[in-house]
């Protein structure tokens, strides 16, 4: 395995930060419940994508097994989110979280 | 040279795919877009030398997570929403707070100059380096108790899952 | 990454990338002609000796066909769908061996495209992103038959996915590597199929039923749900979707014969040539059981998956893994 990477670690950081940015737009600016949820699974690849560099950065592997967990409580709390999405799909017709407001006081 | 067109077209790939998660109308394009910065995600593994976690992320967040947003959204027929994004005053503090957030990580990450400032010299890979072997010794022996409780994790949202997407009790 | 390294590259592509999509009519007609005996019929035998042109008179026909998209279709998503489904079984191709190393032209050549050290799982990925090419052909015709055809059949295959990716776990352990190549080397004094008869039978279930095909074809039969999730494609894109399905069907058999039957070993005759014998004989399997068994029903169809299969397959994966620890 090569000791210098051809490209330096620090492009990965970046990239990570610019698509974890884009993510919290998406949480913030979004009205859909659905795409609100897919910005927090792009938040998410973004921290994997940091995580990955930085074990490339130290030689251990400590960073892809902190992806992996990371990966499983994604897959958990996207089966969670969207049962619950569907719950209340079902009852207000809609999936734009500025309708879901009735304990609006 | 290779890896440097290479990191330019997975890279252009994803922040463009992303741009258009958060900016299209249609839910179904948006999950599209999604599995594309997925999958270039995985490309940017493979050459971080992250082979099985590279391939983990094709098979379980590309192929099973997003397949599973696809099917909540045809099946619940969800439409684009209009006007797309929030009304006035939310709107402008959301993009601020994100540019905030920009400016913070790209600070944490590219300023210069002190011991904590500078990112150290690449270690020395070893010759199984990001392998299953590696990654299985790794997580069955230091890493086994969070291994335990991911998978009761794993099962308490299996059942949760179940429960809430239940049309009625018996 | 010399000049050399990129030829035999590029003359493996070639070869395995015409040897499938040249293979496929030749799947088709035998297909036919199979059926045709089987049900006490002679299956086509005009164009050409004994029909073998008949599948390229249908290519012919197609490819002349008026290419319909629906009025309110999403264009760009019934534009990509059958491209993915073939992108992806192809790209499966690229991983499986079929032979062992040549000594040509005074370089060693392996007999696949490439060696990925985690090659089962670049399959497990390839066959995964091959469910996107059904739900979206489903969801991008805009119409009530392809939609549930194809929530249906990619239901089906990412249930099955499980138990075919647990099934071969067994044979992972017994080699200890990931990679296809390994693994056809280590069956060189015994196949595996006689240790692991249980994770044999599972994984051909399982392939049956990723590949959409009979008994496990109701998401795409012609007597239910009109044709499923490629209703609505018509000429060169429906030849897309039938190319993908049996350029699917080679794939899965050819992973099959690599980690259960012996992949290119045998008795006299070189490697490569067992290789396409056992695939044949494999793909002759797939029909037989297409003339043989009725149709299953989709509950029927997921409670096997679920109930049955996975189940079974952990517990042959335990066993292997107690045996094989108690063994040293």
């Amino acid at each position: 395995m090569e000791t210098t990477p051809a490209i330096p670690l620090i492009w990965y950081q970046v990239l990570a930060a610019i698509l974890f940015t884009i993510g919290v737009v998406g949480v913030l600016v979004r009205r859909s419940a659905l795409i609100i949820f897919m910005s927090i699974e792009l938040m998410l690849n973004a921290v994997n994508l940091s995580l990955i560099a930085f074990s490339r950065q130290n030689g251990t592997m400590d960073g892809h097994i902190l992806v992996f967990f990371v990966m499983a409580v994604a897959a958990a709390e996207v089966s969670i989110g969207l049962a619950i999405i569907v719950a209340i799909f079902r009852n207000r017709e809609t999936a734009s979280v500025d309708d879901v407001h009735l304990l609006k006081g | 040279m290779v890896e440097g067109f290479l990191f330019a077209m997975f890279a252009g790939v994803a922040v463009g795919c992303a741009l258009g998660v958060v900016f299209h109308r249609n839910p179904v394009h948006c999950a599209l877009l999604l599995v594309g910065v997925l999958l270039s995600l995985a490309g940017i593994f493979v050459m971080l030398h992250a082979q099985f976690v590279a391939a983990l992320q094709v098979i379980v967040y590309a192929g099973a997570i997003m397949v599973l947003f696809l099917f909540v959204v045809m099946l619940l027929n969800i439409k684009g929403e209009s006007p797309l994004l929030s009304p006035g005053a939310a709107k402008g503090f959301g993009f601020l707070f994100a540019l905030l957030v920009c400016v913070e990580l790209f600070w944490t990450v590219v300023q210069p100059g002190g011991q904590e400032g500078v990112m150290p010299e690449a270690a020395p890979l070893a010759h199984d380096f990001g392998s299953p072997a590696a990654l299985g010794k790794l997580l069955y022996t230091t890493w086994l108790y969070p291994f335990e409780i991911t998978s009761i994790l794993l099962l308490v949202a299996v059942v949760g899952a179940v429960v809430l997407a239940k049309r009625k009790f018996f | 990454m010399d000049l050399g390294f990129l030829i035999e590259a590029l003359v493996k592509i070639l070869i395995v990338l015409g040897f499938v999509l040249l293979g496929v009519p030749l799947i088709v007609w035998m297909e036919r002609k199979v059926l045709g005996h089987m049900q006490d019929r002679i299956g086509p035998q005009r164009v050409g000796p004994f029909g073998l042109l008949q599948t390229i008179a249908d290519g012919m026909k197609l490819f002349f066909k008026e290419d319909l998209v629906p009025a309110q279709a999403d264009k760009v998503v019934f534009a990509i769908a059958p491209a993915i489904a073939v992108v992806t079984a192809l790209a499966a191709a690229t991983v499986i061996p079929f032979g062992d190393q040549v000594h040509l032209f005074g370089r060693d050549i392996q007999l696949h495209i490439t060696d990925v050290n985690i090659a089962i799982l670049f399959l497990l990925g390839a066959t995964s992103m091959g469910v996107y090419g059904v739900v979206l052909g489903g969801w991008a015709s805009n119409s009530k038959y392809p939609l549930l055809g194809g929530l249906r059949a990619s239901a089906q295959m990412i249930s099955y996915e499980l138990a075919m990716g647990v099934s071969l776990v067994p044979i992972i352990l017994m080699t200890g590597s990931l990679s296809l190549a390994q693994i056809g080397r280590a069956q060189e004094h015994l196949w595996f199929v006689v240790p692991q008869f249980v994770a044999f039978v599972i994984y051909l279930v399982c392939a049956v039923a990723e590949t959409n095909r009979a008994p496990f074809d109701l998401a795409e039969a012609e007597t239910e749900l009109v044709a499923g999730f490629h209703t609505e494609f018509s000429s060169m894109r429906f030849a897309l979707y039938f190319l993908s399905e049996y350029a699917n069907m080679m794939v899965v058999s050819g992973v099959a014969i690599t980690c259960f039957l012996g992949a290119w070993y045998g008795p006299v005759l070189p490697g490569p040539v067992w290789f396409l014998i056992k695939l044949s004989l494999f793909l002759f399997f797939y029909v037989w059981l297409r003339a043989t068994f009725p149709r299953l029903r989709y509950d029927q169809l997921m409670g096997l998956g679920w109930k049955v299969l996975l189940p079974v397959a952990l517990l042959n994966l335990a066993v292997t893994a107690v045996v094989l620890t108690v063994r040293g």
